[in-house]
């Protein structure tokens, strides 16, 4: 097949881009000796390549976007997965026939009133003491579980068919090393539970025991940025602080400065940062910048001393 | 050749790995899900943030794009690889923002007529105030190299933007970028040939 020099510079584009195999290149490589047009838009296409090269680094994501995006994504699973935990799950979605309605809502009554009423034992006796579900709930709630916020979600007079929802709740005990994923899911989700900020210091001190891991380093961070309860935010601040030097936690420190509103914080994220990269004359830039308006005078004290360190 | 079968070893791996997340996160696994996530999510943010250019937008076509893939996982049938299949949707999410924001332009630029409302701000004015370059981050990069890409880029058609982008600043073979959208390879070397002549006419005469 004879080539014109329009295919030829269409070649000279994947050849750029590697895309050429071996055979194709020799041919292109065979005609560029030959051709002075084609060379020069050989040359004319490293050209643009450079240009373009000379922005790469102005192509980074930056690091707090990837961590808002983050949050933000894990924000919309748990709406999609509470509208799911109406109707949708198995668990939750029974059905009745109509010669059982009024049966099922008495034992589940019933369940319940007893649920209260071993728990209430328990309490007594001790939290070894495991209670035996009444039979009629059977395969619908699990053992030891309890059924809260129980609505009728559609009962149809015509079929006879009724749809029930609630959540169930089961008491859980886990033992098990940091290393052990299960143990740090469940201080991940701990950390998410966002009615108990106890339970999310709790989770964010053992963690902040052994950050060895990215997983849990980034757990830290999102607590840090994000957590509304400033005890939660100092406790992850100070777990990172050893880590102060990497990019990401960096970047995580100065959305801190410029956002957190407890000066304790912004004070404990600032003395890190200065701690580990005493010599850093970019990211002394980058925390003047974050820092400009902070009405704190200590704050302002230290960012002259980390800025007049790092020149 | 050590290295070669080390390295396919590895592949075939983290490709098992991968399906028996995707098994799991089909079942519900939410875990597993957000574990599919985590090995994506930063070229899938690059790409819409390059794509969009600006911090929100980048932001909803992340969300939209795993929110998809989560509802529509359970559709997944391993015809093509993960990765290929929520570079899919990224991308479709990501032109089907860049085609609201061409409508909005069109409005902006009809309701702007700086004759009939001298109040309202100028085309240039608001388009300005949303791309990539009015992030400070973005500014502190050559300001002048960087201006000139970005006018260059916005010289290229939504697919040669894509292509481009998918190839140059995302380093995809283009026979992946075919399948990502829905054609060939073949036809993802025409775009990049296009979006390549147009940028080198920009680039190397301004």
């Amino acid at each position: 097949m004879n080539l014109n020099c329009k295919d030829y510079q269409h070649q000279i584009t994947l050849l750029l881009y590697n895309e050429l195999d071996e055979r194709t290149r020799g041919e292109l490589e065979e005609h560029l000796r030959e051709c002075g047009v084609c060379k020069d838009a050989l040359e004319l296409e490293r050209t643009m390549h450079s240009v373009l090269a000379e922005d790469t680094a102005g192509w980074d994501v930056p690091s707090d976007l990837l961590l808002e995006s983050r949050k933000a994504l894990a924000d919309g699973l748990d709406r999609i997965e509470n509208k799911r935990s109406w109707w949708r799950m198995p668990a939750f979605s029974v059905v009745f026939t109509p010669m059982r309605l009024l049966e099922s809502a008495a034992l589940i009554t019933m369940g319940l009133a007893l649920g209260v009423y071993v728990s209430n034992q328990q309490a007594r006796v001790g939290p070894s003491v495991a209670a035996n579900p009444p039979d009629s709930q059977g395969s619908v709630i699990p053992r030891n579980g309890t059924i809260s916020n129980l609505q009728v979600i559609n009962a149809d007079p015509v079929t006879g068919q009724v749809e029930l929802a609630g959540e169930v709740s089961q008491p859980l005990r886990f033992h098990g090393k940091m290393e052990d994923d299960t143990v740090r899911q469940l201080l991940f989700n701990a950390l998410r539970d966002a009615s108990n900020p106890g339970s999310r210091l709790k989770a964010v001190e053992v963690l902040s025991q052994k950050p060895t891991d990215e997983s849990i380093e980034e757990a830290l961070i999102n607590a840090l940025v994000y957590d509304d309860d400033a005890g939660v935010r100092m406790r992850a601040l100070e777990g990172l602080k050893t880590f102060a030097n990497e990019q990401h936690v960096q970047a995580a420190f100065i959305h801190t400065l410029q956002n957190d509103e407890n000066a304790g914080i912004r004070i404990g994220a600032i003395e890190a940062l200065l701690a580990r990269n005493p010599k850093d004359p970019d990211l002394a830039q980058k925390i003047t910048e974050a820092t400009k308006r902070d009405d704190n005078p200590y704050i302002r004290t230290k960012v002259l001393q980390f800025a007049g360190s790092a020149k | 050749m050590e290295a070669i079968l080390k390295r396919t070893a590895q592949r075939a791996h983290e490709s098992e790995d991968e399906k028996f997340l995707i098994e799991q996160a089909q079942n519900g696994d939410r875990e597993a899900f957000e574990q599919l996530v985590r090995r994506h999510d930063r070229d899938i943010l690059r790409l819409a943030f390059h794509m969009l250019g600006n911090r929100e937008e980048a932001r909803e076509v992340f969300q939209e794009t795993f929110l998809k893939a989560y509802r529509s996982l359970g559709r997944f049938r391993f015809e093509s690889s993960f990765y290929t299949w929520i570079y899919r949707i990224a991308t479709n999410v990501s032109l089907d923002h860049l085609r609201k924001r061409q409508t909005l332009k069109e409005e902006i630029s009809y309701e702007s007529d700086t004759e009939m409302h001298p109040d309202r701000p100028a085309l240039k004015d608001t388009l300005a105030a949303t791309t990539y370059y009015s992030n400070p981050e973005r500014r502190l990069y050559g300001k002048e190299v960087g201006q000139k890409i970005q006018d260059a880029l916005k010289t290229l058609s939504e697919k040669e933007r894509l292509v481009f982008e998918l190839r140059h600043y995302q380093g995809l073979r283009l026979k992946m970028i075919g399948e990502i959208m829905g054609s060939t390879e073949e036809t993802a070397k025409n775009y990049l040939f296009r979006a390549t002549q147009k940028l080198r006419a920009y680039l190397t005469n301004v």
